[in-house]
């Protein structure tokens, strides 16, 4: 174990990653990856590419939960604030309607509700993909800019417990990547 | 710069030209952004919407400083061109939302060259719209009181008024819309970082993409969320216009009386939304000469929505004329009868002529097809929209129940300033745009290509290409 | 892709189904001797009458938006719906008892009477009928048995010619597989769709609107034709569903199909629920003598009011709540369920808008109302199904219940977006 304040001790790599030409290299090599064993592995691509995630073994519950949450929060929040302020509050008779006049509270009630759950939505997944995130490591190779362009990159990271410096770079070799990098943290 | 040129043009029923790869695609929506001329065509144009802009300033500026009296407005008719703009803005907004969400729900691909722009579209549809209830406040530094909040006097806001309501439905659209556009920019936005050359350019996109990278997980989540806010907007764009429909229809002014006006009203602004979409995006293709991404097809498409919309706009007419005589009732009776042959009838002819007469021509392919004689139909919708919630609302205003409360209206050069103005905020919003963000959607673009997908996902490139109309 | 519905099991069901529809006709039918049960003869004669025209000119909507927009699922359908579409000549031959009873069923008709021969008014069916009233004088024109019949034939003479055509057309598209007959059809439902919007309109508010004749609502027509759009895609999702025990048609649907299909079912009930809401909160907000009774007899006056409640909840709210959760691609029998209970709703939902009318009109009645006329209700209801059923099925067991013409492009609208 080096000194953790040694400025000038080199840090471990953050992982290896593999660059692909093609979509389907990327799916082939995704499905191997997962076959041969590793866990903390990403893939990267300029568009959503169908597959990718069960290929490596991602599943997805919470956001939807979230955004539920959201729009019953906004919903009964918008229903509630009407229903205080014009039961509770400050009860005025306005054009010989009911004080508690579900009708006429139900489109404010519908906004709010689409709000809460729109707000949710979108925040929810900026906060689930640790969003916003200005420095990654795999922004130092120096071709993961065409990450958001043509290219598509795997990545396994240095912490999983099947990796190897040699091993997992000469298995990324033979899944016919153009390139194979190591990202310095 | 690398020029970018496809095999050849796109066909009948392509939504992309062939020959495009993901790097051309990549290029050709970036360069219009990240170049380093600047275009005498569009500088020209922004110096003539800027000056359209000042003349927004000034309107507003003389309104502040002299009070509402400038405007035409007056008892009876203490709504006037502001609300028939701000009804009309709104509407043209519309047909972004529909573009990204529910054609997005339905699965109709070609939606993706036009979302980002069309989004665009309603968010600045939207600022113009807001505009209009600010000015005519009076006061517009006290619009938070429209907002509930706890204050001294103990007062709330009244929720049995559909203008409570407006405020809510029109906020938390534009909130939303900001959103789906921000949401969708993102990817795009990496883009432009990754292929900034310049420093400050680099910062700039590189914090507003906040470090996407493509992860697959993140495409995942980004997709639900995505899909999610689509399913949202869908409904929310409906009861948007269904509430501004509301601000006639739940008070029992004859005209405005009516239980047609919420799908009415709703199908109207889409109209007039699409008629808005077409007329910025002819000149914006060719222009830009991006007639690879927009095609023909996707003219037809939009036109065939305006068609579909538009008739129900007229059965809209139809219904409510008819529905007069069989109500017996002689206020509704006497509606009409202005509208036909009383003081309104020359806005009342025109409406019909531009809304229900000249869209008619839409069943026709050559029609659908030939953007010039588009372009000029959409204007005519566009004024025709204008015209439709002038007739409703200066028409019933001025014609009441009662004959002692008549009056008479018209919009003084204030009036009209303000209404031009707008159309320049419109104008230099969508000009800059243009200019600063992509204008096309372009990893959205690049799903379109037949080799984005997989093999052995189930997937037929073959039907790449192909789309089913959306009437 | 072909398949010829063989089993017995159709066949068991059309006899179940044309028995019991006999034996609701003919428990409708007594009453026409029980003493003051004769009204009620005609009135649930008119709501069984709605519900199932409904079925049978929904369906062409559907058709030819398919045509229009593409789509596996409407495809998939086709089939089903176009069965469902040729029970119309069966729907105008049912039409024929209400021409005896106009005079129980309408107000309007009624008044004409009285405003022709005021000496009627002796008799109890007419009594309290004024011979002059202003409003339904201006409505005369329109409000005449004369023209109604002839709007009737009208009506159905448009229907059935669009039935006709697209019936002819698919049959012989599936025989020649040719893109142009496809076409056809396509260039038909345009122009069809506006023909066919205009004239649901029109019969919705002389069917059913001008019960009340001095009632007006501009939604109305597309509320009602809505309801009339639902019912047709529930009875069709229903069927294919429950038929999709057999291979050939669960191999058709299977996927994302079923799932567009639950969709659909989904977006048609809240389409259904927003014109209807639309209708009563504009109203509610008015506050007006001439459109509030409409809803005072159906939300305030004891039966009617449990009845909307129910409505809110269980033809919108359970249904979407089902839809919008379940995994209908897994499970196809719940799907069939839904459709089935919406199905069941429509016919509460025709209950709901028709009969508070006869009970505001004469309130008289309603106090005398005879026990047995509750049956007559239930009796005509399920004697117009029944019929309906049995022919439906005799339809749809003449033709294949899949298409073997797939256009070029393969599903169309399976396009799946990235």
């Amino acid at each position: 174990m080096s000194d953790p304040w040694d400025q000038n001790a080199a840090l471990p790599p953050f992982g290896l990653l593999a660059e692909f030409k093609t979509v389907d290299e990327l799916v082939d090599a995704a499905n191997k990856v997962k076959t041969e064993g590793y866990k903390q592995t990403d893939a990267y691509s300029p568009y959503p590419v169908e597959g990718l995630t069960d290929a490596l073994g991602h599943s997805l519950w919470l956001l939807p939960l979230v955004v539920l949450g959201g729009g019953l929060a906004g919903g009964l929040g918008g229903y509630m604030l009407q229903w205080f302020t014009s039961v509770y509050s400050y009860p005025l008779i306005v054009a010989d309607r009911p004080f508690h006049s579900w009708p006429a509270f139900f489109p404010v009630t519908f906004e709010c509700t689409i709000l809460g759950a729109s707000l949710s939505a979108v925040f929810g997944m900026f906060a689930l993909n640790r969003l916003p995130m200005p420095y990654h490591p795999v922004f130092n190779v120096e071709s993961f800019d065409k990450a958001s362009r043509d290219r598509f990159f795997l990545c396994i990271r240095s912490i999983d417990p099947k990796y190897d410096a040699v091993e997992t770079r000469k298995f990324l070799e033979s899944l016919g990547p153009c390139e194979v990098q190591e990202v310095p943290e | 710069m690398a020029t970018v040129s496809p095999l050849r043009e796109a066909k009948e029923g392509e939504i992309i030209a062939p020959g495009h790869t993901f790097g051309s695609v990549t290029d050709k929506i970036s360069d219009i952004v990240q170049n380093d001329t600047i275009a005498i065509g569009w500088l020209a144009s922004l110096a003539f919407a800027f000056m359209m802009l000042n003349i927004l300033a000034i309107s507003a500026a003389y309104l502040l400083y002299r009070g509402l009296g400038i405007w035409g407005i007056n008892v009876p008719v203490s709504w006037g061109f502001a609300i028939v703009n701000f009804v009309w803005w709104i509407g043209i907004g519309h047909a972004g939302t529909l573009i990204s969400a529910i054609l997005l729900l339905l699965r109709q691909r070609w939606r993706t060259s036009i979302n980002r722009f069309a989004e665009a579209m309603t968010l600045f549809a939207v600022a113009c719209a807001g505009m209009f209830p600010l000015l005519h406040m009076g006061r517009p530094y006290f619009a938070y009181w429209l907002m509930p909040y706890p204050n001294t006097f103990g007062l709330w806001p009244q929720w049995r008024s559909p203008l409570v309501w407006d405020v809510f439905a029109v906020s938390t659209y534009a909130t939303v819309s900001l959103l789906f556009w921000f949401v969708g920019l993102v990817p795009d936005l990496a883009t432009l970082r990754d292929r900034a050359t310049n420093k400050w350019t680099q910062t700039i996109f590189g914090l507003l993409a906040m470090g996407w990278r493509g992860s697959a997980i993140h495409w995942q989540r980004y997709e639900v969320a995505y899909g999610l806010l689509a399913a949202l907007a869908t409904p929310l764009v409906v009861s948007v216009h269904t509430v501004v429909s509301f601000d006639f229809a739940a008070g029992i002014v004859p005209g405005w009386h009516t239980t047609i006006f919420p799908p009415y009203f709703v199908a109207g602004a889409i109209y007039s939304g699409f008629a808005m979409v077409l007329t910025l995006a002819i000149p914006v293709r060719q222009v830009y000469n991006i007639k690879d991404f927009i095609t023909t097809t996707h003219l037809d498409y939009m036109a065939r929505i305006m068609l579909t919309t538009g008739l129900i706009v007229a059965y809209g007419y139809g219904i409510e004329a008819f529905m007069a005589w069989y109500s017996a009732n002689k206020f509704e009776v006497a509606v009409m009868q202005n509208r036909f042959t009383g003081v309104i009838r020359w806005e009342y002819y025109m409406l019909i002529l531009c809304n229900v007469l000249v869209p008619q021509l839409l069943w026709f392919k050559y029609v659908r097809t030939t953007p010039s004689v588009l372009f000029v139909i959409s204007l005519i919708v566009n004024l025709g929209m204008w015209l439709e919630r002038y007739v409703i609302v200066i028409g019933s205003l001025t014609r009441d129940n009662l004959p002692s409360s008549w009056g008479r209206y018209s919009g003084t050069i204030w009036d009209w300033g303000i209404y031009l103005g707008t159309i320049g905020l419109f104008l230099t919003l969508l000009l800059i745009f243009l200019r600063v963000l992509p204008m096309i959607s372009i990893f959205e673009m690049k799903t379109l290509l037949p080799e984005a997908h997989p093999h052995g996902h189930g997937h037929d490139t073959k039907n790449h290409g192909h789309q089913e109309s959306v009437k | 892709m072909s398949a010829t519905p063989s089993d017995t099991s159709i066949a068991s069901i059309q006899r179940i189904a044309l028995i019991t529809g006999i034996a609701g006709c003919v428990l409708a039918l007594l009453g026409l001797v029980i003493p003051g049960c004769t009204p009620h003869v005609f009135r649930g004669w008119l709501v069984g009458f709605n519900l199932f025209t409904g079925a049978a000119v929904g369906p062409l909507a559907i058709i030819m938006i398919q045509y229009l927009t593409g789509g596996n699922w409407g495809l998939m359908l086709r089939p089903t719906l176009e069965a469902a579409s040729r029970t119309l000549p069966l729907m105008a031959l049912l039409f024929l008892p209400i021409v005896f009873g106009m005079d129980y069923v309408y107000e309007w008709s009624r008044f004409e009477k009285v405003h022709h021969h005021p000496e009627l008014v002796d008799q109890p069916l007419y009594a309290g009928i004024e011979p002059h009233d202003h409003e339904l004088e201006h409505k005369l024109p329109m409000l005449n048995q004369m023209f109604f019949f002839v709007r009737v034939v009208v009506y159905f003479g448009i229907w059935g010619t669009l039935a006709y055509l697209l019936n002819r057309w698919s049959a012989e598209l599936e025989q020649k597989h040719d893109k142009s007959i496809l076409d056809r059809c396509a260039s038909l439902s345009a122009p069809g769709l506006v023909i066919y919007v205009l004239t649901v309109s029109f019969a919705s508010i002389d069917f059913a609107m001008s019960l009340e004749p001095k009632w007006y609502s501009t939604i109305y027509g597309a509320m009602f034709g809505m309801g009339q759009v639902l019912t047709a895609f529930a009875i069709a999702v229903a069927t294919i569903t429950l038929l999709s025990y057999r291979t050939e048609i669960l191999k058709a649907i299977q996927g994302q199909t079923m799932s567009d299909m639950g969709t659909l079912l989904g977006a048609f009930i809240i389409l259904w629920a927003y014109l209807s809401f639309m209708q009563f909160l504009i109203i509610w907000m008015g506050q007006i003598p001439e459109e509030l009774p409409w809803y005072v007899a159906r939300m305030m006056t004891p039966p009617w009011r449990y009845v909307a409640i129910a409505l809110v909840l269980l033809h919108f709210a359970v249904p979407f709540a089902m839809l919008s959760t379940i995994n209908v691609k897994r499970n196809r029998r719940l799907l069939a369920g839904v459709a089935l209970f919406v199905c069941a709703m429509r016919v509460i939902d025709l209950v709901w808008l028709i009969v508070p009318s006869f009970d505001q009109n004469e309130k008289a009645f309603v106090a005398s109302v005879p026990l047995f006329a509750y049956l007559v209700y239930a009796g005509a209801i399920v004697g117009i199904g029944g019929l309906w059923l049995a022919t439906f099925l005799w339809q749809l067991s003449s033709r294949p219940m899949l298409p073997s013409y797939i256009p070029e492009g393969g599903a169309h609208g399976e396009t799946a977006h990235a």
